[in-house]
């Protein structure tokens, strides 16, 4: 999924002080095409302030961000017309209909026609509501009607903050399957931010992680589920568990080996060395009834990387 | 640029709000214009204007008897009886009875125009950031200078409208209350001692552009501090406050030279067709240019506050 053209958006060295207080402090990473990102981090740890620089809302104290290629301090306009954005809440001209809000937005952005707004309005299924006054919808219908204005122009990269903030789970599945569907097929790049670490997982591609205005790390999501090395953990379901670790301490290339409940031993190893410790144990006739792979929790990963400060 | 004000005005005319002010600027137009037609007007319509005019004539003669009359009434006196006198002399009637009556009075609701101009432009920035629109109206390719000029200019298109509804709504009024003859009538005055007639529509459009200059500096003040403190309650309170209480402010400051360059000292420049100057020394190009400071003043603040900072709603 990851192209190897430039990066969609790239920051370097962002840094925002106000006053004497650095709320952001020294990011840079960049983002390819068609990638979903993720801004995890608790409350409070930037990520809407680095959004709000992002999109020009917010200036920069310090450091660069571009769009592609442009930058969005000095050459604005250019910047800012490749991106659709719901800051926060997906707030609405209440007074005027659905699809008058859409009007107004298109009439902002050259070459949006009236059948682009049709497109749109029906891609998030609100045909049947759009000319019913925006104080009318519900949450969920406004959050849709957010990602409608943000997609009218066909943006590169859609920024969507907080985009689950009351959504109901059918609304937050509905949400993240139609964001795959936007970057497979559509090649859009979408960075979100979220505080919760489940939907970080079902939605990212890779997440960047902010804790205190500063950059922890970026890491593909895979590495809060399978752990950062080689090494995995695994769990041996067996009859006698007694004799399983007592012959899995003899050998070699394991780097823990732990009793757990009702007949499960775990075992930390690198993938490769499986079958060989398998075949062992087989010689020492022990009956074996499954083996699977642990999946690490995402929290687990999270906790490693922020040094065990919880999350929210 | 043409887009942008489209937009602002959709924001404008598809709210309740707004019709409510318009109907409260009919309702007052109408109101004013009957009472008037009731009280005073029915009695100069037709050929009433003449009996009208010899009791006064009558009735300024007796004041020119009294004893110990000032020098200033005395002429004001007597400049009555000579414009009276050129009336019923050469047959021209009053405006008093006819349609122009009640035209020229509705011009003096102006003030209703300022104050519900300076409620829409007090509103119209400090209101998207009170919804938190504004986040979604600034990340558009469209700078933040050309939205606030497009705010503004919708703003000061709002108080056109009223203006235009004024006019319409007292001219059918009065028409109808007066009937619709006399529309060439000439405004009779006395012009440094001497008795002239001037166009009387020349005369009402002069007094609405007057008046909107000052409408024009008061609603710029209003763009200014919505658009700088981010707060329509602050935006209209405190213009609405400068635009009554101003002229308090002016009795109270009158000793003092420099009050003369205070904004409200300025704004009326009817004081330079009719009397006194607020103060002496005052000049109607001292105040166009006290009052160009001002307006090129407020509009910089509004730019600078509005262009450079933050948005954090």
């Amino acid at each position: 999924m990851m192209s190897t053209s430039e990066p969609i958006i790239s920051l370097r060295n962002v840094t925002k002080r106000i006053g004497r207080s650095t709320i952001i402090d020294d990011l840079t990473f960049d983002v390819p095409q068609g990638e979903i990102f993720g801004f995890l981090g608790p409350n409070g740890a930037g990520k809407t302030t680095t959004i709000r620089m992002i999109v020009g809302l917010m200036t920069t104290t310090n450091g660069q961000i571009l769009i592609k290629g442009k930058n969005i301090k000095t050459e604005f306009e250019q910047a800012i017309q490749h991106v659709g954005a719901i800051v926060e809440n997906p707030e609405m001209y209440k007074y005027l209909t659905g699809y008058l809000n859409l009007v107004h937005y298109a009439r902002m952005v050259p070459g949006v026609t009236k059948e682009r707004i049709d497109e749109v309005v029906k891609l998030v299924k609100l045909e049947s509501r759009i000319h019913d006054k925006v104080k009318k919808y519900s949450l969920g219908m406004r959050q849709r009607l957010g990602v409608a204005q943000a997609l009218l122009h066909q943006p590169s990269l859609l920024i969507l903050d907080e985009p689950t903030n009351g959504l109901d789970p059918a609304g937050i599945r509905e949400l993240r399957d139609y964001l795959r569907q936007l970057t497979r097929f559509g090649g859009i790049t979408v960075i979100v931010s979220s505080h919760l670490l489940s939907e970080m997982e079902l939605m990212c591609d890779r997440v960047a992680i902010l804790q205190g205005g500063k950059l922890v790390d970026v890491k593909p999501i895979q590495y809060f589920t399978q752990g950062s090395g080689q090494a995995q953990t695994y769990r041996i379901e067996t009859q006698q568990p007694e004799l399983v670790m007592a012959a899995l301490s003899r050998m070699d290339g394991i780097e823990e080996v732990k009793l757990g409940v009702e007949g499960i031993v775990e075992l930390t190893t690198e993938r490769e060395r499986i079958p060989e410790i398998l075949a062992e144990l087989m010689q020492h006739s022990v009956r074996i009834y499954g083996v699977e792979t642990v999946r690490r929790s995402l929290e687990d990963g999270f906790l490693e990387l922020t040094g065990g400060k919880q999350i929210v | 640029m043409f887009n942008l004000v489209r937009n602002e005005n959709m924001k404008i005319y598809r709210r309740v709000r707004t019709w409510i002010l318009v109907g409260l600027l009919v309702a007052f137009v109408l109101f004013i214009n009957i009472m008037s037609w009731q009280f005073d007007g029915k009695e100069s319509q037709g050929d009433g204007w003449r009996t009208v005019l010899q009791q006064e004539k009558e009735h300024r003669n007796e004041v020119l008897k009294k004893p110990g009359l000032e020098a200033e009434d005395r002429t004001f006196n007597l400049q009555r009886i000579a414009v009276i006198d050129y009336h019923l002399e050469r047959d021209i009637r009053t405006e008093d009875g006819s349609i122009w009556d009640g035209v020229n009075g509705s011009a003096q609701l102006a003030i209703l125009i300022s104050v519900f101009t300076i409620i829409i432009a007090g509103d119209i920035v400090a209101g998207e950031f009170a919804s938190g629109t504004i986040k979604q109206l600034l990340i558009r390719p469209a700078n933040r200078l050309k939205i606030l000029i497009s705010k503004y200019v919708a703003s000061l298109m709002f108080g056109i409208l009223l203006l235009f509804a004024l006019f319409v709504v007292s001219f059918l009024a009065n028409g109808v209350l007066f009937g619709f003859g006399h529309l060439d009538l000439p405004l009779i005055e006395v012009k440094e001692g001497v008795i002239v007639e001037n166009n009387m529509f020349l005369n009402l459009l002069q007094t609405y552009m007057l008046n909107g200059v000052s409408t024009i500096l008061y609603v710029t003040m209003a763009f200014m501090i919505s658009s700088a403190f981010r707060s329509s309650t602050m935006a209209i309170g405190f213009s609405i406050a400068a635009l009554f209480a101003g002229n308090i402010l002016l009795e109270a400051l009158q000793r003092f030279d420099w009050s003369k360059y205070l904004l409200f000292a300025n704004t009326d420049l009817t004081q330079y067709l009719s009397g006194q100057p607020y103060q002496s020394g005052m000049t109607l190009s001292f105040s166009i240019g006290v009052l160009a400071i001002y307006f090129v003043a407020f509009n910089l603040i509004s730019w600078l506050m509005f262009t450079r900072r933050d948005v954090t709603s």
